[in-house]
């Protein structure tokens, strides 16, 4: 063993090396004649080929196995999340925090507003989705009813939410100190909110903290209901034009015009208290407005 | 060993170090050993000597006197050679070629983390996770193979004998038995047969005293003292005794002139532990593995970071994403691996009776391709044993087996009868008494090698030897001389009527010869002429080249009238015939060959093992004993016996002819290092005979040179330099010193030869086993690997997490590769050469490649269609996943769209990545389990091999499983480590992938066994 640890220069390392990439003597290009080299391509070519289209096989398989309306599983989606617009981030909460005197600061906001609710425009929501709506039950479509065989869609249109629907206040409040937020409950296909008889699912929020910087909470539409007939969803193939409802709140900020709200879409199907979840079936955020 | 060639044999141990400053430090060390060996101490004169040591040679030294000197020079003992520090030893145990690795990742991690932190990235604490993990299991596998040391160190220090060896010392005039290491320069002490010589003695009277100094010199012959210089060396002359030498018979008295670690002994023990220790081949292995690790981890890094760069990813982010490349390669798991495969098989080595101290020395042993062997105790039973007898003009064979399971000669003539009772009266030796329950070879005897031969003989084949002699009153006797070479005894007749006197007597034949005018042939007494002497001398010449000891036996009834009753003998003047005596028959007596040797050695041939007779032996004898245990092959002939053979002179011999060689010390003092090599490469068969140890390490250096992996056995104390030189250094348990079970690696607890075979054959096997589960850990580094790499390029949610790999490399894998350690051998490994240590490694190209390439790609293939399958059952499917990665790791995005229009949380999300992680966990684990029996054979079919014969790998895959079920599905573990409560289905979708990695294999273990030496076989053979 004595020839294996013998010290070698650099000198002769990079002379092996160097036989190692090119040999002449056995006329091997790192290690292998290029005869070799060839051969050894070929069988990973062809073993890579076989492997890539065994691969596309079985994702074709699996995707020819899946229904296009509905996903085979929902084991994550169990409980719809709930946000809030506008949705800036503080360090990790959603803060709404404005400058009344600054109209930058307050354009930020009911810019955002404005951005959101363009699918909920009044004139585009009666164009796509012609159907009259019953209020109050669930609107359960077991066929494909509506052109192009879709099912049908109840329209939820910007003016619904009255005092914020930034028609009548393009500002949303935020020029002054009563600002308003949007919220909205995420969609979950066949999801139901609640037992069909049982009352719908509504918003409430609570202020956790500033209590009495809070003057008056206000809900649109009334009582911050979300109407069933919206539920269940079936999926963007079969609803391709589908809106989530919205309910927009109204807070009259007073005194130091800061609190910490919490609002949670009040239903029983509804969990809420997912402690790894912060976003489940409420959400928390921070109201701020300074002059 | 001459006082020049002990010289030249310390520097040599000075030129092995290669570090300067050591050198210098050692040469100087060096110097002051060679001015000390000067000593005088011999030469002077006793007077001299007295004052010196200020001592007197008949009262001692008076007692106070002596508690200075103790309290100035300190005890006498050998100083344990300064063992390293147990603080150094753990640090070693951290600091391997797989450990180096490890730290630098988990230093990398540490920085990847420290970045990520400083950007305000809080949620990925994974970094810090893996780092703490890899230095958790860098000393963990520490911890435990320390633990192996350790407990291997106690089984050696338990056979330290811990009884205080006693010394009879005169101090104040007065004779007192001390312990030994209270004994200072100057004592005058009293040795006698049987004795341990306490220290390095000038002796002053002695009577017939002789010394066995095998510890020091080899050389097995007694060697007489006395108080005569007869040599200036002090090594050579005969008025010194060595300490640690032990005293065969005689008594002597003796000036104690060195002690301790000032003794020869103590010199030569502490010079030992400055032999470099070798690197063992797993070592050169594993760091030659981490180099090709490393080599890939960077250049897939590299590769990456300039694709990361290319896509568009910033500098730093681009900079982690290589980091946890180079990361994602370490083989996390594979430390435990190797350590627990290798002390699975150090504990069954342990119950072969071979303790391994240094726990690669187990593969080292696999490696072997020569082993130079001591003769006496490893070869042989270390017991002069009866082996022939020459009586009626006719050899008999007496039995030599261990057990006496052999057959016996007939002992149905008259002469035997003659010459048992020649043989057992003709003898001083005696049993010790209360042995009667001990088979006869084992019981204890005193008296010399042989004459216990002759009673032990004697007594099984006559029966009660002590009552034998009884009855036969002896008269007088003559103890054996160097001068007359004979020993007779006298003895009156057991009939009390016949009144004659009878003469035994025994020694060389030659001697003995000289004496007779007749001999007995069946119970006659013939004249000797000239047809039977020329008889005996054949005899004779048959016994000696078989390389026993032969004696040669007579008698002689005295006449009755001449020799009357109550006759006064004198053995000094003897005054009686002790010529024209009768011959009766010679007996030959040889330390026959350990019933399990030949076998062994034939063994080794057939594994390509060259056995190498390393004695300090009589050439003849070694030759015989080599020829006997079949190290020289039946029909090898020497040089010598070529010229003998076509009666030309040895120099016209073409040496290539001759296969076996026979070197004796003298010779090999003459020879450089260029023909020790030659001799070496032209003869296979070597035996080298009366060489003193020191040559044992030229030997040893030189076989190292032709390229062998070289196994030495030792047990004295100078053998310690060749033990630590030689790759692995095998000591004798019963019979080795504790210098050389000190330098070795492993322990013969046995002192059996066959036991190193055992050793070989499990190293190979390890070997062969290491290699499996080297491959089969690699493997799943590609599928651990290639998420990141997609996850990277592809941008699609990660499908796989750092902490579920951490939980396949160390959790889940680590069982069934461990278990991969109990595969039967799939052909007989002992038929094949020992492995080439430059051409076949332990990972080569074809292992690393067909893992990494070809079996981690195709379970690559089975964890992206399980994870697709998630994916889109859920509601993700495969094209939109792909760059969805940065929206989907978004934590301010709460309602991210899936294929289906529903609406996601970050945290909803993040629990679907965790499910990923699952599902492409169990993907692995499928495939690894086909892995792991595919990975059973490299050659035969898993059918021949047998599924179920490996009970240990069946219950491994079924506790994979079990531990795979219990991750997913034991409530919390999704927010402890990542792991979701799958379906049941996605556990099978990986399935068609493992068949197919089990099919292929079969498949190409088809063509390699098929078409051996085809391209198939080059490519694909690992």
């Amino acid at each position: 063993m004595a020839a294996l640890k013998e010290k070698r220069t650099c000198g002769q390392r990079c002379e092996d090396f160097g036989h190692f990439v090119w040999n002449s003597e056995n006329g091997t290009l790192m290690g292998r004649t290029p005869e070799k080299w060839v051969y050894i391509s070929l069988y990973y070519v062809a073993f890579y080929v076989v492997m890539t289209s065994l691969f596309s096989l079985a994702i074709w398989v699996l995707m020819y196995t899946l229904s296009p309306y509905a996903p085979d599983y929902q084991d994550r989606l169990t409980s719809p999340g709930v946000m809030v617009w506008p949705n800036t981030y503080g360090e990790e909460d959603v803060e709404i925090s404005y400058n009344t005197s600054d109209k930058a600061s307050w354009m930020g906001m009911s810019n955002i507003l404005h951005e959101f609710l363009e699918p909920y425009n009044d004139t585009m929501q009666l164009q796509c989705n012609p159907h009259n709506c019953t209020k109050g039950k669930y609107f359960i479509q077991n066929t494909y009813s509506a052109p192009k065989h879709t099912k049908w869609v109840c329209p939820f249109t910007q003016s619904m939410l009255g005092a914020c629907s930034g028609l009548e206040d393009p500002t949303f409040g935020y020029n002054c100190t009563m600002p308003c937020v949007i919220i909205k409950m995420n969609r979950i296909i066949n999801f139901l909110p609640t037992n069909s008889s049982s009352s719908p699912p509504y918003v409430n929020c609570t202020v956790l903290s500033g209590q009495n910087n809070v003057d008056k909470i206000e809900y649109f539409p009334n009582n911050g209901t979300m109407d069933p007939s919206y539920f269940p969803y079936y999926g963007n193939l079969a609803q391709p034009t589908y809106v989530n409802p919205l309910v927009a709140v109204r807070f009259s900020l007073v005194g130091e015009k800061q609190a910490k709200i919490q609002c949670r879409v009040v239903s029983e199907k509804i969990s809420y208290e997912n402690i790894h979840d912060p976003y489940e079936g409420k959400v928390l955020f921070y109201l701020k407005a300074v002059k | 060993m001459s006082k020049k060639e002990s010289y030249d044999m310390f520097e040599m141990d000075g030129d092995l170090d290669k570090k300067k400053k050591k050198k210098q430090k050692k040469k100087e060390k060096l110097e002051g050993m060679k001015r000390e060996m000067d000593i005088d101490d011999h030469e002077i004169t006793i007077e001299e000597l007295e004052a010196r040591y200020n001592t007197s040679v008949t009262k001692g030294l008076t007692s106070a006197f002596a508690a200075q000197v103790l309290e100035r020079d300190g005890p006498n003992e050998l100083k344990p050679p300064k063992g390293t520090p147990e603080y150094v030893k753990f640090a070693r145990q951290l600091a391997g070629g797989l450990q180096c690795l490890m730290w630098v990742a988990a230093v990398i991690c540490s920085i990847a983390f420290g970045i990520e932190f400083a950007r305000g990235n809080l949620g990925s604490f994974d970094n810090l996770y893996l780092a703490i993990t890899l230095i958790a299991v860098v000393v963990v596998t520490g911890c435990f193979g320390y633990y192996q040391e350790f407990k291997s160190t106690n089984i050696i220090a338990s056979f330290k004998n811990l009884v205080p060896q006693q010394a009879m010392v005169i101090r104040d005039g007065q004779k007192n038995q001390i312990n030994a290491y209270q004994l200072v320069v100057g004592d005058l002490v009293e040795i006698k047969g049987g004795d341990r010589v306490p220290a390095d003695i000038r002796i002053i009277t002695g009577q017939s005293c002789k010394v066995d100094n095998s510890s020091l010199t080899g050389e097995s012959e007694p060697q007489t003292r006395n108080a005569e210089c007869t040599h200036e060396n002090p090594l050579e002359t005969r008025n010194i005794a060595f300490f640690s030498t032990t005293c065969l018979e005689g008594v002597a008295t003796g000036v104690i002139i060195n002690t301790g670690d000032r003794t020869i002994i103590g010199r030569i023990a502490s010079l030992a532990s400055g032999v470099g220790n070798e690197k063992t081949p797993i070592a050169i292995e594993i760091e030659h593995f981490v180099d090709i690790i490393a080599g890939l981890a960077i250049f897939f890094g590299f590769t990456f970071f300039v694709v990361a760069m290319f896509i568009g990813y910033a500098f730093l982010e681009a900079m982690i994403f290589f980091m946890a490349i180079v990361v994602a390669y370490v083989p996390e798991g594979l430390l435990a691996t190797v350590t627990v495969c290798l002390s699975l098989t150090a504990k069954r080595l342990a119950r072969k009776n071979c303790v391994v101290k240094n726990l690669e020395a187990v593969e080292t042993l696999g490696s072997t391709s020569v082993i130079c062997s001591d003769k006496t105790g490893t070869l042989t039973q270390n017991r002069m044993t009866v082996a022939h007898l020459w009586f009626d003009n006719q050899i008999h064979a007496a039995d030599t087996t261990e057990d006496q399971s052999g057959q016996s000669f007939d002992q149905s003539s008259e002469t035997w009868r003659s010459l048992a009772r020649v043989a057992s009266l003709c003898n001083r030796a005696t049993f010790r008494p209360d042995q009667d329950g001990v088979p006869i070879p084992k019981r204890l005897v005193v008296g010399d090698a042989s004459e216990t031969a002759l009673l032990k003989f004697t007594e099984l084949t006559v029966g009660n030897v002590m009552d034998y002699r009884n009855r036969f009153k002896k008269v007088t006797e003559v103890p054996f001389n160097s001068t007359n070479k004979f020993q007779l005894s006298i003895h009156e007749l057991e009939d009390p009527l016949d009144l004659r006197y009878l003469l035994v007597m025994k020694g060389a034949p030659e001697r003995i010869m000289e004496r007779c005018s007749t001999i007995l042939i069946k119970g006659q007494e013939l004249p000797l002429d000239d047809q039977w002497k020329e008889a005996f001398q054949t005899a004779y010449m048959d016994l000696g080249g078989l390389g026993e000891r032969v004696l040669g036996f007579c008698h002689l009834y005295l006449n009755e009238k001449e020799f009357p009753r109550g006759y006064q003998f004198d053995a000094d003047e003897m005054n009686f015939t002790t010529s024209e005596l009768c011959f009766a028959g010679l007996i030959s007596m040889i330390d026959p060959p350990r019933a399990t040797v030949p076998d062994a050695v034939m063994k080794c041939r057939t594994a390509g093992i060259r056995v190498v007779m390393v004695t300090g032996d009589h050439p003849i004898t070694a030759r015989a004993i080599a020829a006997n245990v079949g190290i020289i092959s039946e029909g090898s002939e020497t040089v010598e016996d070529i010229a003998q053979r076509k009666r030309i002179p040895v120099e016209q011999v073409n040496k290539s002819e001759a296969r076996a060689c026979v070197i004796s010390g003298g010779q090999l003092k003459d020879m450089s290092s260029d023909e020790l090599d030659e001799a070496l490469r032209n003869h296979p068969e070597m035996v080298f005979a009366r060489t003193s140890p020191q040559q044992k390490l030229i030997i040893v250096e030189s076989c190292q040179r032709l390229g062998s992996i070289v196994a030495v056995t030792g047990d004295g104390v100078n053998d310690s330099p060749a033990l630590k030189k030689a790759d692995i250094g095998v000591a004798m348990g019963i019979a080795g010193s504790d210098a050389a079970k000190n330098a070795a690696d492993m322990i013969l607890l046995d002192d059996n030869f066959a036991s190193i075979v055992t050793g070989v054959e499990q190293g190979r096997l390890i070997f062969d086993n290491l290699k499996k589960s080297i491959a089969y850990t690699l493997t799943k580094n590609i599928p651990e690997l290639t998420p990141y790499l997609i996850y990277i390029t592809v941008s699609v949610p990660l499908p796989l997490g750092c902490i579920t790999i951490l939980f396949i490399e160390l959790a889940t894998d680590i069982f069934p590769s461990v278990s991969l350690a109990y595969e039967k051998a799939e052909s007989d490994i002992m038929h094949l050469k020992p492995r080439n240590p430059r051409r076949d490694r332990l990972v080569n190209e074809a292992l690393a490649v067909y893992s990494y390439f070809q079996i981690g790609a195709i379970q690559s293939f089975a964890g992206f269609t399980d994870y697709f399958t998630a994916m889109a059952q859920e509601g993700w499917f495969p094209l939109l996943c792909v760059g969805l990665r940065s929206q989907w790791e978004d934590v301010h995005l709460q309602d991210l769209q899936d294929s289906y229009g529903q609406e996601w949380t970050y945290s909803q999300r993040l629990y679907q990545e965790y499910t990923c992680y699952t599902v492409f966990f169990v993907s692995i684990e499928i495939c690894q389990i086909s892995d792991v029996l595919i990975r059973k054979t490299r050659r035969l079919s898993v059918f021949q091999q047998g599924f179920f014969r490996n009970r240990v790998l069946v219950t491994a895959i079924v506790f994979q499983l079990c531990l795979g079920n219990l991750l997913c599905y034991c409530p919390g573990m999704p927010n402890i480590f990542n792991f979701m409560p799958i379906r049941v289905q996605w556990w099978f979708v990986p399935l068609p992938y493992g068949i197919l990695i089990f099919v292929y294999d079969e498949i190409r273990k088809l063509g390699v066994r098929r078409h051996p030496g085809s391209w198939w076989d080059q490519e694909l053979y690992y």
